[in-house]
C-alpha cells in the first residue's frame, strides 16, 4: 500500500499548494463549472425534450397531406378526400382545421384547432394553460377574439389543459369545427389540411408515393419525419447550440491556459525546493497533476449536478431568454429526466482532457530543472 | 494530524459521487414514473390530432416545424427578418433538407 | 567515502555568459569527519558542495560514493542516493511557506510511501530535539530566523543520512546561534555522521568540531590544511 501513501501524501501537498493561492484556484474552478454545467444542461435538455417529443408524438396523424399553390400552404378541397379514400390501403381519410391567431392586445400567437372527440358545444372553448395566462383567461371566463370579418366574437371558455400537457398544448385554443369556420372565414369544402390512417404500416411509403402521383399538387408528410424533425431538432449543427457549444468549451481552454500555465515564481520557487529536497521529476509533475484532477473533479461534479437540478427542477430556468426569443408565450417545461451515461462521459473528457494538458505541460518545463536550481535562484 | 486534507479530500469526491449516483438513481426511477404526464400529452396529441410540440410560439416554422414548407420564412413579409434565436436553433426538418 | 576526481563544472556553457565554477577539481572525502570548506564568495563551495551532494552533475569528470561511480546515474536512481545519504541544509534555509514546520520537515519522505504516522512521530522527535515540538504546527513564515534554521537540519536529517551538508549556516546567525549551529553539528559529528560545511565565517572554520579545513579559490582547491 505504499503507492497508496506516496499519492496520500501528494495529495495533502497538492491541496495545501492549491490551498496557498486559493483566489485563483477557487476563480478557476468556479469558471470551469460554469462551463460544465453550460453543456451539461444544455446536453440534459435537448436530450430530454427529443425523448419527449418522441413518445408524446406517437399518436400524431399517420399521413398529414398539406396542399401547396404557388409554393405556399393554401386551404385543401375536400373533394380530394375520395381521391385518396381511393387508394389501395387507405384506411380513414379526414378534414383537420387548424390556424394560427394573433392577438394584438398580449402579442402572443395561439394555435387554434377543430375540437375532437367529444365535440365542444358551439359557442364554447378549452385553452391551453399559456392562453390562460396571457390573457388572464380562466375556466367560465368570456374572452372576445377577433374574427376574420373584423368583428369580435365572445367565446366561453370551459376548459384549461392541465400543467402536465403544456408542452403540447400551451398555446392551443380548442374550438368546435363549425365555429372555427365562421371564425377564420375558411369556406365549405375546404379543409387546412388532410389526415390519414393507412391499415398496413409498410405501406406508408408506396401511400405516400400514390399520392403525389394522383395529387401533385399535395405534400405527403409521414408520422416518421414529424417524429425525425424533433430527434434532430437540437442537433449539435444548429446554429445557436454550435456557438453555445463552441464559445464555452473555446473560452473554458483560453482561461484554462491562461490561468494553469501562468506559473506564478512562488509556484516555480517551491517545485524546486520539492526537487531539492528529494522528489524526483515525476513526482513533481504528478504532484501537479493531482492539483488538476482536484479541480477537474470539484468543477465536473458541481457544474453537472447543479445543470441537473436547473434542468428538471426549475425547467431550465436559465434558457428561457433563449428559447422564448420573440414569442410572448412560453410554455413550463416538467421534464422527464433522463440522463446518457455515454453524453456526460464524452463531456467528462471533454472538459477534463484539455484542462488536464493545460496544467501538465508548463509544469514539465519547471519540474525538470535540476535540483541545484533553487540554489542559484 | 487531525483531519488530513487528503482524508478531507476523498470524502469530499466520494459524496460528489454519492450525490451524482443519487441523480442518476433519480432520473432512472422518474423514467419510470413518467407515465401520467406523457400519457396526458399523448392523448390530447391522438384526440385533436397534433404533429409538433409547442416549444416556440414567435413563428409559424418554428411552432410546427414538421409541418413548415420551403418558404415559410418569408411568409411574414417580403422584408422578414429570420425569427431570432428559435430560428437559429431549430433546423429545417429533415424531409426538407434531404430533398 | 565521496571521491571526486578531476571534477569540472562549467554553467551556460557555449553562450555569452559562459561561467567555470570549478576547475579541475580531485578530492577525497572522509566518512565520519567535520570538513569545511573555507574561500571567498564566488569560489565555487557551493557548487563543489551539490556536487558532492549529488545534487548537481559535473561538466566533467567522476564522482564515487563509497567506491561506487555514481556520475552518470539516471536520475530516478540518483534521487533515492541522495535522498537517504545526504541531507542538504540551504543557506536560503528554503522552507515551503505556509505550511507547518512540522510538514515541511515531513516532506523529504513524502515520495518514499513510508507510513504517515511513523513519519510523524520521526518528525515530531526530530523537532524536538532541537526544542521545537511546541512550534510544531506553526507556519513556518512565524518562526524566527534561529528557530527557522532549526527546522532546515530537522528537515535535512528526517532520513537519518550519513552525511550533513551546510551551506553557509552562519550567514544569517548571531555569535550565539552560531555556537548553538556549531554544538549541533559537533553533536551530530559525534554520533558518526560526516558534516561538510562551506563558509567563510572564522567561527566556523577555526572551531573545534572541524578536522580538515580545504581552502578554494576561484573554482581549484589550494592545498587541504588541518584545523589549527
Amino acid at each position: 500500500m505504499s503507492l497508496l501513501e506516496r499519492h496520500r501524501n501528494i495529495i495533502d501537498f497538492a491541496l495545501s499548494s492549491l490551498g496557498r493561492r486559493w483566489k485563483k484556484n477557487i476563480a478557476l474552478t468556479l469558471v470551469y463549472a460554469f462551463t460544465v454545467f453550460t453543456l451539461a444542461s444544455v446536453i440534459f435538455f435537448t436530450e430530454a425534450v427529443k425523448r419527449e417529443a418522441r413518445a408524446v408524438l406517437q399518436g400524431a396523424p399517420e399521413i398529414v397531406v398539406q396542399r401547396l399553390m404557388a409554393g405556399r400552404h393554401d386551404l385543401i378541397p375536400a373533394v380530394y378526400i375520395d381521391t385518396l379514400k381511393k387508394i389501395t390501403g387507405v384506411g380513414q381519410v379526414k378534414g383537420r382545421l387548424w390556424g394560427y391567431y394573433y392577438e394584438p392586445s398580449t402579442g402572443a400567437n395561439y394555435t387554434v384547432v377543430a375540437s375532437g372527440n367529444p365535440p365542444l358545444e358551439p359557442g364554447t372553448i378549452a385553452v391551453g394553460q399559456g392562453v390562460s395566462r396571457t390573457l388572464h383567461a380562466a375556466e367560465g371566463d368570456l374572452i372576445p377574439l377577433k374574427g376574420a370579418d373584423g368583428a369580435y366574437v365572445s367565446f366561453e371558455v370551459t376548459r384549461v389543459f392541465s400543467h402536465a400537457s403544456e408542452l403540447v398544448s400551451a398555446d392551443l385554443i380548442e374550438m368546435p369545427a363549425g365555429d372555427l369556420r365562421a371564425f377564420f372565414g375558411i369556406p365549405e369544402g375546404f379543409y387546412t389540411d388532410l389526415t390519414l390512417k393507412v391499415r398496413n404500416e409498410k405501406e406508408l411509403v408506396v401511400v405516400a408515393d400514390k399520392i403525389r402521383r394522383l395529387l401533385p399538387d399535395t405534400r405527403p408528410i409521414l408520422r416518421d419525419e414529424i417524429l425525425r424533425t424533433y430527434d434532430s431538432l437540437f442537433d449539435w449543427r444548429s446554429g445557436l447550440l454550435l456557438v453555445i457549444f463552441a464559445g464555452a468549451v473555446a473560452a473554458f481552454i483560453i482561461f484554462a491556459w491562461d490561468k494553469a500555465t501562468s506559473l506564478s515564481m512562488e509556484e516555480r520557487r517551491e517545485m524546486g525546493v520539492l526537487k531539492a529536497v528529494g522528489w524526483e521529476t515525476s513526482e513533481v509533475i504528478a504532484m501537479k497533476s493531482w492539483e488538476g484532477v482536484i479541480i477537474s473533479l470539484t468543477a465536473f461534479f458541481g457544474g453537472t449536478l447543479f445543470a441537473y437540478v436547473h434542468v428538471f427542477f426549475s425547467s431550465a430556468l436559465l434558457f428561457e431568454p433563449v428559447l422564448k426569443g420573440w414569442a410572448v408565450l412560453y410554455p413550463r417545461f416538467q421534464l422527464v429526466p433522463h440522463i446518457d451515461p455515454y453524453q456526460v462521459l464524452a463531456l467528462f473528457f471533454l472538459t477534463v482532457v484539455p484542462y488536464t494538458v493545460a496544467t501538465v505541460i508548463p509544469s514539465w518545463n519547471a519540474a525538470t530543472v535540476d535540483p541545484d536550481s533553487i540554489m542559484r535562484l | 494530524m487531525p483531519g488530513r486534507k487528503s482524508d478531507i479530500f476523498f470524502i469530499v469526491v466520494a459524496l460528489g459521487a454519492a450525490a451524482f449516483g443519487l441523480m442518476m438513481a433519480h432520473a432512472h426511477h422518474r423514467n419510470g414514473n413518467a407515465g401520467s404526464g406523457l400519457k396526458e400529452k399523448a392523448m390530447l396529441v391522438e384526440r385533436l390530432e397534433l404533429t409538433d410540440l409547442c416549444l416556440f410560439s414567435d413563428a409559424r416554422y418554428a411552432r410546427h416545424p414538421s409541418m413548415a414548407d420551403l418558404h415559410s420564412a418569408f411568409q411574414d413579409s417580403p422584408m422578414a427578418m429570420e425569427h431570432f434565436p428559435s430560428g437559429t436553433v431549430i433546423l429545417p426538418p429533415p424531409h426538407l433538407r434531404l430533398r | 567515502m565521496v571521491e571526486l576526481k578531476h571534477i569540472t563544472k562549467i554553467f551556460n556553457r557555449n553562450r555569452p555568459d559562459e561561467f567555470t565554477a570549478l576547475e579541475d577539481v580531485s578530492l577525497l572525502v572522509e566518512a565520519r569527519k567535520a570538513t569545511v570548506f573555507k574561500g571567498p564568495s564566488g569560489s565555487g563551495k557551493t557548487t563543489l558542495l551539490s556536487i558532492i551532494g549529488a545534487m548537481a552533475k559535473p561538466t566533467s569528470g567522476r564522482v564515487f560514493l563509497d567506491g561506487r561511480e555514481i556520475t552518470s546515474l539516471p536520475e530516478r536512481f540518483l534521487t533515492e542516493v541522495r535522498r537517504r545519504t545526504f541531507g542538504f541544509i540551504f543557506q536560503q534555509f528554503h522552507l515551503i511557506r505556509g505550511i507547518s514546520a512540522l510538514e515541511n520537515v515531513m516532506l523529504p519522505a513524502y515520495t518514499t510511501g513510508e507510513k504517515h504516522a511513523a513519519l510523524r512521530d520521526r518528525a515530531l522527535r526530530l523537532l524536538d530535539l532541537f526544542g521545537l515540538a511546541a512550534k510544531a504546527r506553526s507556519r513556518v513564515e512565524w518562526l524566527s530566523g534561529g528557530e527557522a534554521q532549526r527546522v532546515t537540519i530537522a528537515r535535512a536529517l528526517v532520513n537519518d543520512p550519513a552525511v550533513v551538508i551546510a551551506d553557509e549556516p552562519t550567514a544569517h546567525l548571531d555569535t550565539k546561534l552560531s555556537k548553538d549551529f556549531l554544538g549541533i553539528m559537533a553533536q551530530l559529528n559525534a554520533e558518526g555522521k560526516t558534516i561538510l560545511i562551506a563558509s567563510h565565517d572564522p567561527l566556523v572554520y577555526e572551531s573545534a568540531l572541524v578536522d580538515r579545513v580545504v581552502e578554494m579559490r576561484d573554482g581549484r582547491l589550494r592545498g587541504s590544511g588541518q584545523a589549527a
